[in-house]
């Protein structure tokens, strides 16, 4: 595995010559040895058509790509960070939460939509994730930010968990999203529990929620 | 040491089971004092128990103290001296706090980093601005955001993320921007497309000690450390050397690419 928590707000990655690690720009806290931070003009991977896809999804969060031999520290804004592994599936993440990921993972975007129609693109209005997502696909790891703890709770075809959509991280696996409503007349006169949103997920996986409704 | 687990509710302390010079949890640090007398931050004191007075620096009866502990007289106004017998609970802001032991040695430390230190120590203004140094045998607390790491250098620091640095000489200026030159980064220098990396500076370390590190860019609060004499040859200080040097000093430093401004290149 390339990143090595530290404490909760810390990681370390090591980078080897030929491998390649993106990061947030100026999220580098110290290194040792002979690294080279390079500012990504495309915003990560892909060709000239991802960067403007991203650009016009909006999920081109500034990166840089990390090159070199040596041990790199990243953390950023005291946010918790939690690192996840992926072996061959895909990670669901909005673009500004990413820290750190690994060269070998595949970067994409998906249009919410595609994902239940119009009730897709509500989900991601009310879950702060905007009509686009950041996909992660293949093998390796990523350091995802959070506000507040990070933990996992695992999906299940029997077990669909509800998360409040400002407490939702990420989530990768064959799972299935959709917005459940509990709106009655008391949200219509200011009177709701606050929780008239929730996010349903169901299938087989992991979803990651922060112990904290405060969005990044 | 976490109350979140304990069955019913938290953990109640009194006099007797607070620890003595000893955190209370990750946030909260816990002093004893046997009529003895502490250094602190003014502000940074939430609770106590006991007869303890809090004085400020400047106080005549303290004139001894300060003259031996504390070196740097004009910012003594941001220090009070606590004295008496009785248990005293520092925080600030929710930051991670946490007591370091020095044992005849030196540690230099970001200003707004330093909560409270024993007088054993003696408190000294570092020649690099911002930083105070403390020198001796004794403890200090001090706060981060995040648990503060220790490594060894040779290391190249965020600035932001620096705490402090302990028995290893002064760290330099270390800049980074490799990418800002050939075709491709003339461009980019020139047209300011692409964007800096954010990674274009550091700290740089050598030689042999301990350098702290806070787990996070967001700096705390800087505290004033006192300005120094303003005379030539003190970095800071103000002095223009005598030669007209003076104004090259101030600035932010030339990239490569950048055009030098004409006034220095035509000598006027």
């Amino acid at each position: 595995m390339s990143f090595r928590e530290i404490n909760s707000k810390m990681v370390e990655a090591t980078v080897l010559p030929g491998q390649r690690l993106f990061s947030q720009r100026g999220a580098m806290l110290a290194y040792q040895g002979d690294v080279s931070f390079t500012p990504s003009i495309q915003g990560g991977q892909g060709g000239l058509m991802s960067m403007i896809g991203r650009r016009v999804a909006g999920e081109a969060t500034p990166l840089m790509t990390v090159e070199g031999s040596g041990t790199v520290f990243f953390g950023h804004g005291g946010h918790h960070v939690h690192v996840i592994t992926l072996s061959g599936d895909t990670l669901y993440v909005e673009a500004d939460r990413l820290l750190a990921f690994e060269g070998t993972l595949r970067q994409g975007t998906m249009f919410l939509g595609s994902q239940g129609g119009v009730m897709g693109m509500v989900r991601g209005q009310v879950t702060g994730q905007g009509l686009f997502t950041t996909t992660l696909q293949g093998r390796g790891s990523v350091a995802v930010m959070a506000h507040g703890g990070v933990f996992e709770i695992p999906i299940t075809p029997q077990r669909p968990v509800h998360v409040d959509p400002q407490a939702y991280v990420a989530h990768h696996g064959d799972v299935r999203n959709k917005l459940s409503t509990a709106l009655g007349w008391r949200d219509m006169v200011g009177r709701g529990s606050g929780e008239a949103f929730q996010l349903e997920l169901s299938g087989s996986g992991t979803v990651y929620v922060q112990a904290s409704e405060e969005k990044l | 040491m976490s109350a979140y687990g304990t069955p019913g509710g938290p953990v109640v302390h009194d006099p007797m089971t607070l620890p003595a010079d000893d955190n209370v949890n990750a946030y909260t640090f816990c002093v004893e004092l046997k009529a003895g007398q502490w250094f602190l931050q003014k502000g940074k004191m939430i609770a106590y128990y006991g007869a303890i007075e809090f004085n400020g620096i400047g106080h005549g009866r303290l004139d001894r103290l300060v003259r031996t502990s504390f070196h740097s007289p004009l910012h003594a106004s941001d220090w009070v001296v606590a004295e008496g017998s009785g248990k005293m609970l520092l925080a600030d802001r929710a930051f991670d706090v946490n007591s370091y032991d020095l044992d005849d040695g030196n540690l230099t430390i970001r200003a707004g980093n330093l909560l409270a230190f024993q007088p054993s120590l003696a408190l000294k203004q570092s020649i690099v601005p911002g930083f105070l140094t403390l020198i001796g045998t004794g403890k200090f607390v001090a706060a981060s955001n995040g648990p503060v790491v220790f490594m060894e250098p040779p290391l190249r620091v965020d600035p932001q993320a620096l705490v402090g640095w302990a028995d290893c000489p002064s760290p330099c200026h270390h800049y980074d921007h490799g990418y800002l030159t050939g075709v491709m980064g003339g461009l980019r220098a020139m047209t300011g497309l692409g964007g800096a990396s954010g990674e274009e500076h550091q700290f740089e370390f050598v030689g042999a000690g301990t350098v702290l590190l806070q787990s996070s860019e967001a700096l705390m609060a800087e505290q004033p450390t006192g300005a120094v004499p303003s005379a030539p040859g003190v970095p800071g200080g103000g002095g223009a050397a005598p030669g007209g040097h003076g104004p090259q000093a101030s600035g932010a430093p030339r990239l490569p690419g950048q055009l030098g401004d004409l006034q220095r290149r035509f000598g006027l």
